[in-house]
Order: C-alpha cells, then structure tokens, then sequence
C-alpha cells in the first residue's frame, strides 16, 4: 500500500466533511414520516436523516430506504408484502406497518467525532450497511454529515495521484 | 454406571432445551454425541437408530414449502381470506383461522403463521383493532390443523415414521378429531373475541383495496409448487400400501419441482432447516441411549404398574401426559423419547394403535396450551412483539389452557368412544 493511500485511510472526517454540498438533515422523534420524506426529497443527496433529541442530541438515524418503506407500506403493502421470505422479513414489515412516528422507523445512531480517521468511517458505514454518517460533537450533536461519496472521493484522489506518480516514473526509466 | 450416565445425560439435555440455555441443536448434538463418546452407545446402534425416513421427509416439506414460499402463495392466500370475509373482523378472524389451520395441515406450521402474520398485522392496522385476536387464533388453529395428518406437525412425522401408520391412516383417525376440535374452537372465538372485533364500514373498504395479484412473484412457480404438492399427498396415500416411505415419496418430489423450477441445488437445499434436521438426529442417538440401557423399558413398567395395565386408563392417561408435558417443553424430545415407551407398552399387551392417536393428540395439542409450548407460538409472538404489540404469557394462556383443555377432552371423548368402548 502506497504512502498516499495510508495517508488517504488515516484522513481525519473533518476534512472529508463538506467537500461535496450535502448537508445534514435532522428531524425529531415524533415527526411525520410524511413530513420527513418532503424534506428529504428537497435534500436528495442526504440519505440518512438524523433523529435528534429536544436537546440536539443525536439518538438515532433513519435511512432513506427505511422511511421510503414506512410510506410505501401505507400505499402498496402489496409490494413488500411480496418480499417477505422470513421471520426477519416479516418482523421488519410488522414494524414499518405500525409507524407512526419517525422514532418507529429508526435505527441506533451511527455517528464519527470529527478527529476519527477515514478508514474508521468507513467500516462503520459498511459494517451498518449506510451510505452516510453523521459528525457529532462530545456532547453527541450532530456537526456535519458524511457522505459515502465523500469518504470514497478521498480515496479515489490517493489512487489517482499514485497512478500518475507511477506514470512519471516509468516515463524517467524510458529516458534513461 | 451406564444407566447413571444415559440418565444424566438425558437429563441435562433435556433441560438445557427445556430452558433455551443454549443453543436446542447444539444441546441435542452434544448429548447425542457424548453417549457414544462415553460409551454409552455404540456408533452403530447410535447412527442406525438416526431414522432417515424422518429426515427425508422433513428435508422434502421444507424444500416444497420453501419453493411455495417464493411465489407468494401464503400472502395471496391471507388476501384472499380478507377478501371472502368481506373486511368484517370477526368473519376474517375465522377465515384466517382456518387458512392456519388448513394450510398447516400439509405444510410446515412455523412457515404457515410466519407468512401469514404480515398481512394480519396490516389489516388490523388498516381496520384499526388489535392484531392480538388474529395472531392468537392463528397460533392456535395452526396447531389444531398440524394435528390431523402425517406431516402436520413433527410429533406426527415421528409417530408415523415408528408405528408404520400411513398418511391415510392418520387423516382418516386424526382428521375427523381435529375437524371437530376446530369447529369447537372456532366457536369458541365468538367468547373470546366477539366483542373486540367491530370497525367502521369505510375502515373495511380500506382493507378491501388489498390486490391479492399483486403479491404473487411467480404464478408459473405457483401452480407447478401447487400441482407437485398435490401429487405428494396423493404420493403419500398410494404409496404406503406399496410399501414406499413417506420420505422416499418426500425427497423425491422435492427433486422433481427443484427440477422444473429450474432452481439450483444450492438454492433448494437453503430452504432446508439444517439446525431442525440435526436437532431430530441428537435426539435420535441420545433416545437410542436411553433405551439401550433400559430407562425406557423402566419407564414403561411403571406406567404400567400405574395404570394396572389398563388400556382405558393408559391410553386416556397417555393423552393428557402428553398434553401436559407438551405445554411446558418442546413436544418434539417429548415425542422421540416417549415412542419407544409406547412401544414397550404394546409389547406388553396394551392395544398399540390407540396409544399412537393419544400421544399424537396429547403432543400435539399441548403445544396450544402455553406461548412456547410450540414453535409457532413462539415465532409469531416474535414477530408480533416486534411490531409492537407483545403476547405476554398471561395474554396467550389465558386463551391457550382453555383451548388445551377442552382439545384434549373432545380427544379423550373420541379416542375412548373409537378405540376403547367395549
């Protein structure tokens, strides 16, 4: 592994945070699925909302997917009726069916403090199976938002420079 | 010493599933596999004591009723239920109630509830009652109908498997026992829910606007799983007057629709619950065990001495042991340890085919009478508490002792005026 890709994994979230416009988006427990899904769909590039307590601290997160199914489940049970295969398949679809409230349909809180590394990020996102994570500070607020897209640009820019640090020296071999 | 040994370990097997300490499998494996560690048994006996006939035929349920599964045919049958009883709750309890029971009679009663609770869960919502009704009498038919056939519920499979009862022999004596313990039951409801069970007329349009079509994935799939099932009862009727085992005709027809379904082998074979298969072969060496050393034979000379070798009293007696010790441990270990107990009673001179109908009525309605005295039970209370509506143990027993006790009283009723009335 190149320096520029360990140096890449070693990134601290602070500086990822940001480098493409996509902004936190938080809602509180006994919001509307409805309302929520209005405002996630004038922000689409968020695609974990944040649930936050009165007092601004986060509690819980809800995937886009998560509260897409809590909508779809009112109009067309049909369709995730049809996916059901499973006690978890049939557990999950009882849950979404009696949402009320966006505390129904999140999950425990996913979240990085601004000082942990890219690679740390990362297999929270993966081990969860998201797309993003929420930055939070000591107390537990949310203080930015970290996209997928955002970890991997990071990534995909260490790659690249190594691959034409590679090119620039091949280039000097030929010469001599 | 090896009697000391073979009790201990069934002992401390049987508690260790009793209480969920660990794992069931895994309780079943090691005490199967310590007997012939320990010397117990030998590998021989112990493996050959491993009835196949069992394993096949389960191994075949699972993969039919796991092809079915795909197609969407249990959520299209739950819609179709909510359809015909026209949105009015207390008529889609009882039409649910009988998809459980119907449905259960020839395939796995665990997959049954399983897929019928997510539309159960919708509609109760949609309508605006407690899901609670529903699920219970779901529960409780499920175990009502597993009891009239040969593959309705394991007890059944095991029962059939050792006493050489065919399908038809078990529909034709259980059938008609069980068909009147649900009509009871249904009636029953009417007591229990009757007067939780009133909504609104726009509520039930609501309900009503559920397309059955559309949760279907396969139609193909469908009739092909529907028509090979179909042949696999009638397979299980003709065969055994040919001699061709339950799990023979089973695995063979799984084959065939694995087959035609054009699903591979890796596919087919995830549909097989590998943890029931290989909980069924632990308790099959480890009963093995015990019966070698002769604790069976002890436990059959006392029942004897019990019941001063009275067929009235030993079948009727063996009904509600049965349903008792059901209610409060997995029926299951039950059922494989009490078989070879059955055994030794006929051999003593008791008339065999009655004690085979109480003990599969005994262990199979039992099951009703508390949340975990069946696998059904327990599932559904899961899925149900993870919508947020919890089955406590008082809630479920309240319903499910009655429903037990009254089962095993039309079960004692039938069994004595069939079998045992002079």
């Amino acid at each position: 592994m190149s320096d520029r890709a360990r140096s890449a994994r070693r990134t601290p979230v602070s500086a990822l945070v940001s480098s493409l416009p996509i902004e936190p988006l938080l809602a509180q427990p006994g919001a509307d699925p409805l309302e929520v899904m209005h405002r996630a769909a004038a922000q689409p590039q968020t695609r974990l909302i944040g649930v936050v307590d009165d007092s601004g601290v986060l509690i819980g997160v809800v995937p886009i997917l998560r509260l897409a199914e809590a909508v779809i489940a009112r109009i067309s049970p049909e369709t995730l009726l049809a996916d059901i295969a499973d006690l978890a398949d049939a557990a999950r679809f009882g849950h979404v069916v009696e949402s009320r409230f966006i505390r129904d349909v999140m999950v425990r809180t996913a979240a990085v403090r601004p000082t942990a590394t890219a690679d740390e990020a990362f297999r929270l996102m993966h081990e969860r199976h998201l797309s993003g994570l929420y930055v939070v500070d000591d107390a537990g607020r949310p203080t930015g938002y970290l996209d997928l897209l955002e970890l991997t640009l990071a990534y995909v820019e260490a790659l690249e420079a190594d691959r034409s640090g590679s090119s620039g020296s091949a280039d000097t071999t030929a010469v001599d | 010493m090896e009697v000391v040994l073979a009790g201990g370990i069934f002992l401390v097997t049987y508690a260790l599933i009793a209480t969920d300490r660990i794992d069931k499998t895994l309780a079943a494996l090691l005490g199967g596999t310590l007997v012939i560690v320990l010397g117990v048994v030998d590998q021989d006996a112990a493996f050959g004591a491993v009835d196949l006939n069992v394993i096949f035929l389960l191994t075949g349920m699972m993969v039919l009723a796991g092809i079915l599964r795909r197609t969407g045919f249990f959520q299209w049958a739950a819609i179709k239920a909510v359809k015909i009883s026209g949105g009015e709750p207390y008529r889609l309890l009882i039409a649910f109630s009988l998809l459980a029971a119907g449905v259960s009679a020839f395939l796995d009663n665990v997959t049954t509830v399983v897929l019928l609770a997510p539309v159960t869960l919708y509609v109760a919502n949609v309508l605006r009652v407690s899901p609670l009704p529903f699920l219970i009498c779901e529960i409780l038919a499920s175990n009502i109908g597993g009891t009239a056939t040969l593959i309705g519920d394991p007890p059944n499979i095991l029962i059939g498997s050792a006493s050489g009862l065919g399908f038809d022999a078990f529909l034709l004596n259980l059938g008609p026992v069980a068909a009147l313990i649900l009509v009871v039951f249904v009636l029953m409801t009417r007591y229990f829910f009757g007067r939780d069970l009133t909504v609104h007329a726009d509520v039930r349009d609501a309900v009503l606007a559920l397309d059955e079509r559309e949760v279907l994935t396969d139609p193909g799939l469908l009739r092909l799983s529907l028509a090979v099932i179909g042949a696999t009862i009638v397979g299980f009727i003709v065969g055994h007057p040919l001699g061709l085992e339950p799990g023979s005709i089973a695995i063979f027809a799984a084959a065939v629709l694995a087959l035609l379904s054009r699903l591979d082998a890796e596919t087919v074979l995830g549909e097989v619950e590998w943890s029931t298969l290989f909980f069924f072969v632990g308790l099959f060496m480890l009963v093995e065990a015990v019966v070698e050393v002769g604790i069976v034979s002890a436990i059959a000379d006392a029942l004897i001495e019990l019941t001063g070798a009275d067929p009235v009293a030993t079948t009727l007696g063996l009904i509600w042991l049965s349903g008792f010790a059901s209610a409060i441990i997995d029926n299951i270990p039950y059922t494989a340890t009490m078989i070879p107990v059955v055994q030794e009673l006929g051999a003593a001179g008791i008339p065999i085919e009655p004690l085979w109908w109480a003990l599969a009525l005994g262990a199979c309605l039992g099951g009703n009478a508390t949340i975990v005295g069946a696998s059904a039970n327990v599932v559904v209370a899961n899925v149900s508490a993870r919508a947020g509506h919890e089955i406590s143990f008082r809630t479920f027993v309240r319903y499910g002792v009655v429903v037990t006790v009254i089962s095993l009283a039309i079960s004692t009723v039938y069994v004595y005026g069939r079998y045992l009335l002079v």
